[in-house]
């Protein structure tokens, strides 16, 4: 394959078919164009003309162009271009591939492994053995066929620490072992580790030594501690570089138990600094359920920091027995034991039955003898539940007679009487040191100070079960701490004062210790390996070289000092470790672990990790060709005419140009008819009334309401302009003081928005007229095809209880005085809101304090508007009653309306008149 | 298919053609408000002319006893005298008359030939004239029947590229009316007209034509031919040929002009662009110029 300028010609000789282009161009520029034929009449005035020049036309430049290019894409493409072409691979022999095979490259793992296995496939081409080294789990070397390689490589992962002493020097062994030479391919994690220098020089003696490596940097998460109240995160990275900022993911479960990110930081490299830090305040609560930290983007064990006690405060109650001396704080009973648990613990305060509903995770009580059958109850019941009280001795409880015969169920042993004193003023001996811890205690492997004395205590009474409950003793064998499991739970008894009363164990770091051990309180650091001696931590969960957690399944213990400081391997695999209550977690970085970069020397070529595929370019030009050449076909028709799409297209354009325009007019339209309807409706005052869709009873509505509105004009101060009916589902309800509403059998039922308008407007002090118009025979039952109508319209309504209109309802003396309100028809059934059932008369009142605002209905069935209803001439359009009783009817209907309008112009305003005699009295004095 | 049920169909399909020419022409012929023309003298017809006092010869039938019963004269009612004339109508049926340029989207030269004949043919009815084609098919004949008849005989298409005129049984001192593109031989259309002229034959020449023919807006490298294919002209360049093609054209034109003044007729041009209003217009001012 011939390469010219990074693209390979598979059949390059056929670039020289590209010379023959300038002479194509000549013969294309010389062949006329297709002649265009034409059916014409005026032919037989054409006859015997001859042509001037016998040149015809030439085919224009831009098309020859066209042609050009397409013919040069075929030549190009026939000739086999290929970009990025495979160099091939030089080399014979045996070929060993090194990998690191590190926590560091599980990010680009997979990229690894597709360019280990195309060289594998073309180590197999050439037919070269290959042995494949894992420095992480190094095997003896096996020269076999690469296609046994290649079935192999999904085997191959890598591991969550970096090789150790011990691999390197199994590796050594393994290259030794190998016989003959052979060529290496590394592929390195990018970091470097002891022992790599001797291994490049093993390889490098044997043969031709080429490393492959990721050019960027590799990031890690050191294990994230709590300091000054923030969880503090530091992510590492191995080449100081540019500027750079890494997202870090706090992961954990939910309340519901699912995996999710709870809460994120950002950290930002500065330029040139290999290390970023950043403080993620969380919640306790959140903090809690936080189970690991991960720099987003990443994929390895040492990009992921797992969580363990460190981050978790426990909840501390404290109560003590004796709080009735004030200002003594040095001899308070939970002085010490605040200064030891603040840092690391979050302390609760308050009476214990307000404690007990937050369940906390420890209670101490410090010299609490007694407590009700009720506290004890609730409280045995949260140690069992998994629960630990902590009690402390003290005057109180040795002069009390808790636990004195039979031992209390939340007292670990029965105690003697009194207690003793030793080393005291008034006695003999010497005040009593701590006895070594033994090796089932929890303090076992506690450093104990020589200068902590005991000098009194409560005394254990001996039992047969005494000797298992003792954690700690005192140097003459008494016990100073003694446990009893409960349930889940259990209660710890420390036989001394929890101040400096009886002992100095709470002056001492000794006392923090022993909180720590008893998952009192938790370490804020990592614990050294000093901390952990004597303790043994079974592996809960074990991640692999990508992060991913598994469960430990039968992996042995290790002692607590390995865990703090022995480097991660094989043995010590990084994960969730467990000792008791207590967790623990090894991280594959510690915090002040770095990365260094790994360096090659200048002999050995280094590669990146990217394949760039072979992209064959024939088929895209063939491709483009065949597009030049149709644009060729297009172009020739338009040239000679023959497309036929042009009229058509711009007839389209020109259709869509217009329709446009015409829509957009329609849709102003539209929005000006609405604003000509708000202008309408609110420039004055206009009555309005709901469009039922019987045009007759619609007109007589429109009538009716005209007439009133003229009664309005003339007779009062309220001047309407013409009424209008009103689409409910379409209008605007909001501009008027009220809606007359007709029922017709036959109407439709509004929409549900419609309701929702119409209950917006009744809030908002609209008041609705429903009128039946059937005199109301059916007394608003279900006999009636109105009244049914009425109750279906008006159930999705927002509306009050209701009453027949009571003699003294502000209706009937709001302008006129009325008793009867009568329409075509004179039932004095009419409806409105209830009174309110506390409204009483007042002796000497005319009328009741009745509700505040306006009835948002009015229900009656007397045909109103019929009554109301004038032509444009002001005649009345509808007869009512005979005669002259008959015209005084109407004039009452007149009136009634007019009540209405002012009722819900002016609302209680007349109904606030009760008051006036008492207004005017205390005004006369 | 049997010939009979073939030549139904091909009826049908005739037939089918008619209403819309016939529809067109009467809407066009609506335009126009005519009335019989009267020969301004006493003779045969339906308008009262004068009353006369009855003379010696005069049959006792003849006398109006409504006027007579005035007096003691008796008169006699006169009508004026009216008179019929004979148009025949001469249609291009040839090949090349179904020629329209397709870019413009206008109707094709016989569609509007068709159109203003039976326009005018419904004019002239209505006019109260005689109307037939020339030639032997058709003799000039009154009545809305004719009408039917002459729409019928203008939906057939004539085979030949350039129909000559048809000049063969011209009644003397009618009237005729010719419409074609006259792109044809002129040798036939000199041959008609002074053989009409001879008989004192007058009559009107309306020439219609496509847009396209009278600009000639073509390019490049063009075979030309005929619509029925008979005549065909390539060119390598056929802007070039615009002008010497426009010459020719107004050349015929003079010549045809000048054939119609010599033998008395009139002479027109309609473009298929222009309204068919217009043209029939002018085609019944100038026939009716002619007859009164």
């Amino acid at each position: 394959m011939t390469v010219l300028g990074g693209i390979g010609f598979a059949s390059p000789w056929l670039l020289l078919a590209l010379l023959a282009l300038p002479v194509l161009w000549l013969i294309l520029r010389a062949v006329p164009p297709a002649p265009i034929r034409r059916r014409f009449p005026g032919v037989a005035l054409l006859l015997g003309l001859k042509d001037d020049e016998s040149v015809s036309d030439r085919t224009p430049w831009w098309l020859l162009l066209l042609r050009m290019l397409a013919v040069a894409a075929v030549i190009l493409g026939l000739a086999g271009p290929v970009l990025n072409p495979n160099r091939a691979q030089e080399g014979s022999g045996p070929l060993l591939i090194v990998l690191d095979a590190s926590w560091a490259g599980a990010t680009h793992w997979s990229d690894k492994m597709e360019l280990i296995e195309s060289q594998l496939t073309e180590a197999g081409r050439a037919g070269r053995p290959v042995a494949v080294l894992r420095l992480t789990a190094p095997e003896p070397l096996q020269f076999q066929a690469a296609d046994v390689w290649r079935n192999r490589l999904p085997g191959l992962l890598p591991a969550p620490w970096a090789p150790t002493t011990a691999q390197v020097d199994q590796a050594l062994a393994q290259i030794g072992a190998a016989e003959g030479g052979f060529d290496t391919h590394w592929f390195g994690d990018a970091l470097d580790y002891p022992g790599r220098d001797q291994l490049i020089a093993a390889l490098d003696g044997r043969g031709a030594l080429s490393a492959y490596q990721l050019s960027g940097a590799v990031l890690g998460l050191a294990p994230a501690t709590f300091e000054e109240g923030a969880i503090q995160l530091v992510a590492k990275r191995s080449q100081p570089g540019p500027a750079r900022e890494i997202t870090i993911l706090a992961q954990g479960r939910d309340p519901g138990g699912n995996p999710r990110v709870l809460a994120q930081a950002t950290a930002q490299f500065a330029a040139g600094e290999t290390e970023a830090g950043t403080a993620l305040s969380l919640p306790s609560e959140l903090r809690a359920r936080v189970t690991r930290f991960e720099i987003l983007g990443q994929r390895s064990a040492g990009a992921l920091a797992l969580t363990d006690d460190g981050l978790r405060r426990r909840e501390v109650a404290l109560i003590a027995g004796r709080d009735d001396r004030e200002g003594l704080e040095l001899l308070s009973p939970l002085h010490y034991l605040e200064q030891a648990l603040i840092p690391t613990a979050d302390l609760l305060d308050g009476a214990l039955m307000d404690i007990l509903p937050a369940n906390p995770d420890v209670i101490i009580m410090a010299d609490v003898a007694t407590l009700s059958a009720g506290e004890q109850e609730a409280l045995g019941e949260w140690i069992e539940a998994g629960g630990m009280l902590l009690r402390f001795a003290g005057p109180r409880l040795a002069a009390s007679d808790v636990s004195r015969q039979d031992e209390a169920p939340l007292m670990p042993v029965r105690l003697r009487a009194g207690g003793r004193s030793v080393g005291g003023a008034m006695s003999w001996g010497e005040p009593k040191a701590l006895a070594a811890f033994p090796e089932n205690s929890p303090f076992h492997g506690l450093r104990i100070p020589s200068d902590v004395t005991v000098s009194a205590q409560v005394m254990a009474q001996p039992d047969p079960t005494l000797a298992d409950r003792v954690i700690a003793a005192l140097s003459d064998g008494t016990p100073l701490v003694t446990r009893k499991m409960l349930g889940q739970g259990q209660v710890v008894l420390f036989h001394v004062t929890a101040n400096a009363e009886w002992s100095t164990l709470p002056l001492s770091g000794l006392f923090v210790e022993m909180l720590e051990r008893l998952a009192v309180s938790s370490a804020a650091k990592a614990p050294s390996a000093a901390d952990l001696d004597g303790t043994t931590w079974t592996p809960l969960q074990v991640m692999d070289g990508f992060g991913v957690l598994s469960d430990a399944g039968t992996l042995p213990g290790v002692d607590g000092p390995a865990l703090a400081e022995a480097p991660v391997g094989p043995e010590l695999r990084p994960g969730l470790y467990r000792s008791g209550d207590r967790r623990l977690a090894r991280n594959v970085l510690s915090a002040d672990s770095a990365l260094t970069p790994a360096a090659w020397p200048d002999s050995v070529p280094v590669a990146g990790l990217t394949v760039e595929a072979e992209m064959p370019l024939g088929g895209l030009l063939l491709s483009l060709s065949i597009l030049l050449l149709l644009a060729d076909v297009i172009a020739s028709l338009a040239l000679s005419g023959r497309l036929g799409l042009a009229r058509p297209t711009t007839a389209a354009l020109l259709a869509l140009a217009l329709v446009l325009p015409g829509a957009e007019r329609a849709a102003a339209q539209d929005s000006d008819a609405a604003g000509d309807f708000a202008l309408a409706a609110t420039s004055e005052l206009v009555l309005a009334h709901v469009l039922t869709g019987d045009s007759r009873v619609d007109d007589i509505a429109l009538a009716g309401l005209r007439g009133l509105s003229d009664t309005l004009y003339f007779r009062t101060s309220v001047e309407p302009a013409v009424p209008m009916g009103i689409d409910l589902e379409r209008d605007e309800l909001a501009f008027f003081p009220m809606l007359y509403w007709p029922i017709t059998p036959a109407q439709p039922t509004p929409s549900a928005e419609a309701y929702a308008k119409l209950n917006t407007y009744l809030r908002s002090g609209g008041m609705i007229v429903f009128d039946t118009r059937d005199a109301d025979i059916a007394r608003f039952g279900a006999a009636s095809p109105n009244g049914r109508k009425l109750q279906d319209l008006a159930a999705p309504l927002d509306i009050p209880p209701l009453e027949p209109i009571p003699g003294d309802h502000v209706l009937t003396r709001t302008f006129y005085l009325l008793q009867d309100f009568p329409g075509r028809n004179t039932s004095r059934e009419v409806w409105v809101e209830a009174a309110p059932p506390d409204a009483e008369q007042i002796e000497g009142m005319p009328f009741r304090n009745l509700n505040d605002g306006v009835t948002p209905v009015v229900v009656g069935g007397n045909d109103w508007a019929g009554a109301w209803a004038v032509d444009e001439n002001g005649r009345a359009l509808l007869p009512v009653g005979s005669g002259f009783s008959g015209e005084r009817q109407r004039e009452l209907a007149y009136r009634f309306g007019v009540n209405l309008v002012m009722h819900v112009l002016t609302g209680n305003y007349k109904s606030d008149q009760v008051h006036v005699p008492a207004l005017l009295d205390r005004l006369g004095q | 298919m049997k010939p009979a049920t073939a030549l139904r169909e091909r009826a049908e399909a005739e037939a089918g053609r008619l209403p819309a020419l016939l529809a067109r022409a009467d809407q066009l012929a609506g335009t126009v408000l005519l009335g019989d023309h009267g020969r301004r003298r006493a003779g045969l017809g339906d308008d009262f002319w004068q009353y006369r006092p009855a003379q010696m010869g005069d049959s006792k039938r003849m006398i109006d006893h409504r006027r007579s019963a005035r007096g003691d004269q008796q008169f006699v009612r006169e009508r004026e005298w009216q008179i019929a004339q004979s148009v025949m109508l001469w249609i291009d049926q040839g090949a090349s008359m179904r020629f329209c340029s397709e870019e413009a989207r206008l109707p094709s030269k016989i569609e509007r030939a068709r159109l203003l004949g039976l326009a005018v043919a419904i004019l002239l009815v209505r006019g109260g004239e005689r109307v037939g084609l020339t030639g032997t098919t058709l003799p000039p004949r009154r009545g809305n029947a004719q009408i039917l008849r002459l729409a019928q005989s203008f939906s057939v298409d004539a085979p030949q590229d350039y129909a000559p005129p048809e000049h063969r049984a011209m009644i003397p001192h009618a009237r005729a009316v010719f419409i074609s593109d006259f792109l044809g031989d002129l040798a036939e259309v000199r041959l008609a007209l002074t053989k009409a002229a001879d008989r004192g034959v007058r009559g009107v020449v309306l020439q219609v034509l496509d847009p396209s023919e009278e600009q000639f807006p073509f390019r490049g490298r063009t075979i030309f031919e005929s619509v029925g294919g008979t005549l065909r002209h390539e060119t390598l360049k056929a802007n070039e040929l615009r002008e010497r093609y426009l010459t020719r054209l107004a050349e015929r034109r003079d010549e045809l002009m000048t054939l119609c003044r010599a033998t008395g007729w009139q002479f027109g041009l309609h473009h298929t662009g222009e309204s068919a209003q217009q043209a029939l217009l002018w085609l019944y001012r100038a026939l009716d110029g002619g007859t009164s």
